[in-house]
């Protein structure tokens, strides 16, 4: 399955092939939305898709969830190799299992190799979020789940269509397996058409260039990515460069268990360490390796912030090292639900920290991580509801030039979902939000400071008691600062009913709120960037003009000399 | 006499259509610091044309329609009033939250957006609404009555208010209205809910800040305009185009000024449907290539697809509007090699200024038009009329500094590099808009309009396999004569927010019934009779576990089982597929009430002889990947049933036409290029 390579295309058909091979992707993802089943995803848009070379690298995405990327290639490359002896023109695989390739279960990734000649020439794929895939609790993210039976329908690499034949007796196992079976099977059939759609595509521009010509250009496009990323790491310094997070974690002895990383730069090419990280454990935490992966890729991408190399080639030049039993390479049967969120930010943040002292002027101030909660009970009508939207996502990281942004939250997926109307949670469910609005002092002070965090005010109006469920991180571990910046402070979130008031844990559940009730949540600001006595004085102004630093704060913070 | 006055950044189209239905056109260069001047010397122009004077031309018009791009710039430029909010106790910070999300994922180091009302000038009165339309706390008279003070004292040209559910019961913004009145104080006042009478507070925010940020600057332009034409003779109202292709008088206009910031791109899609009718073309896709970018506009059935929101400058507008779907390339595109080495055109545009190498305004990258410039498709002469001679050897030199020597080839097939790439640019930007909506870009007619448009026609028709390119002879005034399409139009809506089962025809009829009424008011004031008033109805429809609506259009039949079926409908042509059985939600009742204007049809031309030798100017050199001799004709002189074969280039002077080997160029009925794209 190897490309013919050695041809160099011509800079003509390979900037049109690079182009064209984008709208392939944006054009499954367009069908995606425009035929996916359930009325969230087709809002959400939880899905990416990507062109891979034979070799399972990527050549080309449409990115809607930057964690989803990187971690194709290896589903890809475990799908194919399931079947190496056995794929065939017209085979579309499926697997969504994390000890095959995959991330958490409701990732579920359908991919198609493109024939010519009778060989494959590359692979077109698109993985997608699933509402329910069974397991433990609805919607998949069971805090409580201890293996991965739990969490799921672990679904090995198989063959949804052999040779143009779709295996209804599969599609019916998956769909039963869910308990939202009609939309599993309506997303499935999405998933189908948009990877077939692209398969159309690739055909065309078979049909036209030749595939000796494609294969020039897919090559060229890889190279392209390689050169971007060993540019920049030409610019960094040289040396092994260290980085350190934490994720909040009641097993561990002291509730934090440390994300420790190493990243060392020789000559334009970058050799990631997370071999020091602990063990797996028996908590829905641990990232399988292609979720580590796509971290840490994601990581290299905001620290470079250049997307024109968008692309699997810059892959080339990073090698990942993990330890198999780890919890960044977990083997089975550990649980990975908060796989793709929770764990993925701990890793960005440590190899960003990393990468900072690699090159200073890239740096940037932690983020927010995400803290949410789910609340179920009954409306005034009797109705059980569950409300688990996320509002008040927290700060952002300050960086050189910038101040962070508010209300953006965690590095996985930054500014990702829209959080929903206030109104339509008024409307929807018996809640009354008091107050939604940005906390002062709340960004991590900083030359450049970090975004603030808000203040959300929920008020619980139900006639009997409703339970909460927390999940989440941020709390002990606060938005780090950098280059001599501060770090932001952490979630505060508690509960005030007419018995007084308790701080709402990050693992809490069966928390019991009573009618009339209040759940205020701080979120938390992001990290300063650069030394605060540094900070530009208009700005400092109207910070506290604009009610975003108190006076005090100024002073005691800024070294400002305040004049009443 | 109809007139259509579009104008642009740098040129105010006139178009003018006499008591016979014969078109004539114009143009003066646009006065940016004054756009009202630039109007008037265009209509001045018209009468010399017309060899009379200006009063008597105005006293002849009988409709006079307006676009203008005042308060896209106000927006854009971040220019606008000063504005004051006031919001519900505990929500002043909504707009700068901005629903949790940000645009670009990949790229942290940027900027937040700056709120377009600051801060401080954000005040929260004690007042609450509930979900269901009650008063939980009453509005706080003594703490309004401080804000506004405080917002006068600060001297603000636009108050906006915002409450929470104030689209279920809007008495407390009306009560700021009338304190504000009381006052004796004018400034311009938006209330959310008139924006935006639905569910969903940032959205109704948004639109009443951008209306109220943009409403005084657009309302003393116009003021000013009507001023300047009322003194020269005109007799009639003046008509604002808006982002529906519907018109509203001038104070309508400026009150809902949200309505104009989007209409830049409507003429070109009403001109659209103008052309679909004439050559009865039920489905059409628009392209508009201009200077920095190329705008696509669906027609299905003869009018324009729409929208409910737009997200521009940081904002969101959530007004209906013509769906424009934008793609990054134009004439002053810049080519580059980027980072990984590939050549790569847009969306980074060089502008008017410094604008292409070629212009010699002070531009060194190199761009698209100078790459046409190179490859001989754009003449020097005759660009714009040949009142803009263009630098060849500027742009020879840009191409060979940026991307002949990086890459490693021949200027020529540099510039021919960079001329593929925007076609491939502008092809899969239109298959993604299509696909969008669910349709095939095949099953359309392609409209090619702009100055740069129609060089790359005839390589988009072949890629999409759209086998017909539609050329319009006066692609440069396109816009003004779609205004000339246009009707009055008055959009309405009432939130419903329930179950389309749990209703009945009895209910909506009246709900519709009311509308309209409010609608035909409106509609009365601006002069129009009642037996040339249409209405269109229809809803905004979701799942219950949807966030966005789709709308549903409905004709006279207001049945709840029949809704919902046109429901099941309309998100099945969408997404192909329908959750049969899951109850369907009423966000929303619309209605479009339309005051008919008297309308142009197309002139048709006489059928006359098929060769094209009138209209032949010579021969010249062209590079289209390979050296290549090429007949060049003059779009003007070209007559219905002349067929012109590629090579061949069709020149005017706002625009240039590439035919290419195998390809052939008709003129068709109403004077436009019928291109049929042979195989390359």
């Amino acid at each position: 399955m190897k490309l013919s390579t050695g041809q160099k295309a011509s800079a003509l058909t390979l900037a049109v092939v690079r182009h064209k091979l984008k709208a392939v992707t944006e054009e499954m993802v367009e069908t995606m939305t425009h035929t996916c089943f359930s009325p969230i995803l087709n809002q959400n848009q939880d899905f990416s898709a990507v062109v891979l070379d034979a070799n399972f690298l990527t050549v080309s995405q449409a990115e809607r969830v930057p964690i989803h990327m990187g971690a194709m290639p290896l589903a890809v490359r475990m799908m194919a190799e399931a079947f190496a002896a056995d794929l065939h023109e017209g085979d579309v695989l499926m697997a969504n299992d994390p000890y095959w390739g995959g991330s958490h279960l409701p990732d579920v990734t359908l991919a198609m190799p493109f024939f010519a000649d009778g060989q494959v020439h590359l692979w077109v794929a698109l993985r997608a979020h699933q509402g329910d895939i069974g397991g433990m609790s609805a919607g998949g993210y069971s805090a409580a789940a201890s293996e991965i039976w739990q969490e799921g329908l672990r679904i090995p690499p198989l063959k949804l269509v052999a040779e143009g034949r779709l295996r209804e007796d599969i599609l019916r196992l998956v769909a039963e397996n869910s308990r939202k079976p009609g939309d599993l099977r309506g997303d499935l059939m999405a998933q189908l058409a948009a990877v077939r759609i692209g398969i159309c595509r690739l055909h065309h521009l078979f049909v036209r260039y030749g595939s000796a010509e494609i294969g020039g250009c897919v090559n060229g496009i890889l190279d392209g990515g390689e050169a971007v990323t060993r540019r920049m790491l030409a610019e960094c310094c040289d040396g092994t460069h260290e980085g350190l997070s934490y994720m909040e974690f009641s097993g561990a002895p002291n509730g934090l268990l440390p994300i420790p990383v190493t990243v060392e730069i020789k000559d334009g090419h970058a050799i990631v360490d997370l071999t020091q990280c602990p063990d797996q454990v028996k908590a829905f935490i641990n990232s399988p390796q292609a979720n580590t992966r796509a971290a840490v890729m994601v990581a290299f991408l905001y620290f470079s912030g250049d997307e024109d190399g968008l692309n699997d080639g810059s892959a080339r030049a990073i090698e990942l090292r993990t330890r198999s039993g780890s919890l960044l390479d977990p083997v089975s049967p550990a649980p990975v639900g908060a796989c793709t969120s929770s764990t993925a930010c701990a890793v960005i943040e440590a190899v960003l920290q990393a990468l900072e002292g690699a090159d200073p002027s890239r740096a940037i101030g932690g983020f927010a991580r995400r803290f949410r909660f789910a609340l179920a009970g009954k409306d005034r009508a009797g109705t059980p509801f569950i409300w688990h939207y996320f509002f008040n996502k927290g700060g952002t990281g300050g960086n050189r030039g910038h101040d962070g942004w508010p209300n953006i939250g965690g590095l996985h997926n930054p500014g990702g979902t829209p959080s929903p109307s206030i109104e339509r949670t008024e409307n929807s469910y018996p809640l009354l939000v008091e107050e939604y609005a940005l906390e002062a002092d709340t960004g991590g002070v900083g030359c450049w400071r970090g975004g603030l965090g808000g203040k959300l005010v929920l008020r619980y109006q139900g006639d009997a008691p409703a339970i909460l469920n927390a999940a989440g991180e941020g709390v002990s571990v606060r938005p780090f600062g950098t280059q001599d910046g501060a770090a932001g402070p952490g979630h505060d979130y508690y509960l005030a009913d007419e018995v007084g008031s308790r701080k709402i844990g990050i693992h809490d559940s069966g928390v019991a709120v009573m009618p009339g009730a209040r759940i205020i949540c701080i979120s938390a600001g992001g990290g300063g960037y650069g030394d605060p006595s540094q900070r530009d004085r208009a700005s400092l102004e109207r910070d506290i003009a604009y009610g975003y630093v108190s006076l005090q704060a100024a002073r005691l913070s800024y070294a400002m000399e305040v004049k009443m | 006499m109809l007139i259509g006055v579009d104008v642009g950044g740098t040129f105010t189209d006139l178009v003018l259509a006499d008591a016979g239905g014969a078109l004539h056109f114009t143009k003066a260069p646009s006065t940016p610091d004054d756009p009202s001047r630039g109007v008037v010397n265009a209509l001045e122009l018209m009468a010399v044309q017309r060899g009379e004077d200006l009063q008597t031309l105005l006293r002849q018009v009988s409709v006079f329609i307006h676009g203008t791009t005042v308060a896209t710039n106000i927006l854009v430029q971040r220019n606008g009033a000063r504005l004051g909010l006031i919001t519900t106790r505990g929500f002043r910070d909504l707009i700068e939250l901005r629903e949790g999300s940000r645009p670009n994922r990949y790229t942290l180091r940027t900027p937040a957006p700056e709120a377009i009302v600051a801060r401080p000038l954000r005040l929260e009165v004690t007042e609450r609404v509930g979900a269901n339309g009650s008063v939980i706390t009453p509005l706080d008279e003594a703490e309004l009555a401080a804000a506004i003070a405080q917002f006068r004292a600060a001297d603000v040209g636009g108050v906006v208010v915002c409450f929470l559910h104030a689209h279920k019961r809007p008495e407390h913004e009306l009560a700021v209205r009338t304190a504000i009145e009381r006052s004796g104080w004018r400034p311009f006042v938006s209330l959310s809910h008139e924006m935006l009478s639905r569910e969903g507070e940032y959205d109704r925010l948004s639109t009443a800040l951008v209306n109220a940020y943009v409403g005084p600057g657009l309302q003393a332009y116009l003021r000013h305009l009507f001023g300047q034409l009322n003194a020269r003779g005109i007799q009639v109202p003046v008509f604002v185009m808006q982002s529906t292709g519907g018109v509203l008088p001038i104070e309508a206009a400026a009150r809902r000024a949200v309505g104009a910031v989007t209409s830049g791109p409507a003429g070109g899609a009403m001109s659209g449907v103008l052309f679909a009718k004439a050559l009865g073309i039920a489905n059409l896709v628009t392209y508009d290539t201009g200077g920095t970018s190329t705008d696509v506009c669906l027609i299905q059935d003869g009018a324009p697809v729409e929208k409910s929101r737009t997200d521009l400058a940081d904002l969101r507008i959530a007004a209906p509007a013509i769906e424009v779907n934008p793609i990054g390339i134009g004439g002053g595109s810049v080519a580059v090699v980027d980072s990984s080495g590939i050549l790569a055109v847009g969306p980074r545009s060089a502008g008017a200024v410094p604008g292409p190498a070629c212009f010699q305004k002070g531009g060194t990258q190199a761009t698209l038009t100078d790459a046409n410039l190179v490859l001989g498709l754009i003449s020097p002469t005759t660009f714009l009329g040949g009142r803009m001679p263009l630098d060849v050897n500027g742009a020879r030199a840009a191409i060979e500094n940026d991307i002949a020597i990086p890459l490693g080839m021949s200027i020529e097939d540099a510039a021919w590099s960079v001329h593929v790439l925007a076609t491939s640019g502008i092809t899969e930007g239109i298959r993604l808009a299509t696909v969008r909506r669910g349709q095939d870009p095949r099953d359309f007619v392609l409209m090619s309009f702009g100055g740069a448009g129609g060089l790359h026609a005839n390589g988009v028709a072949r890629e999409l396999q759209i086998p017909k390119v539609v050329i319009p002879r006066m692609a440069s005034v396109l816009s003004a004569l779609g205004f000339l399409a246009a009707d009055i139009r008055q959009d309405l809506q009432r939130t419903l927010d329930r179950p389309i089962l749990a209703t009945s025809h009895a209910e909506l009829a009246t709900i519709f019934a009311e509308l309209e009424a409010e609608g035909r008011i409106l509609l009365k004031e601006t002069g129009v009779v009642a037996d040339h008033i249409h209405v269109q109805r229809s809803m905004e429809c979701r799942y219950a576990r949807q966030n966005h609506g789709i709308p549903v259009p409905l004709g006279d039949n207001l049945y709840p089982v029949d809704i919902e079926r046109r429901f099941t409908e309309a998100y099945r042509s969408l997404y192909q597929h329908a959750h049969e059985g899951e109850p369907g939600i009423i966000d929303a009742c619309r209605i479009s009430v339309f005051g008919a204007l008297p309308k142009i049809d197309l002139p048709v031309q006489e059928n006359g002889q098929p060769d094209p030798e009138p209209a032949f100017r010579g021969r010249r050199d062209i590079y289209i990947g390979r050296p290549i001799e090429a007949d060049i004709y003059w779009f003007d002189d070209l007559r219905r049933g002349m067929r012109v074969s590629g090579p061949a280039i069709i020149e005017s002077a706002s625009t240039t036409v590439l035919v290419e080997p195998g390809s052939i160029a008709m003129m068709d009925r109403v004077g436009s290029l019928l291109l049929v794209a042979g195989e390359s």
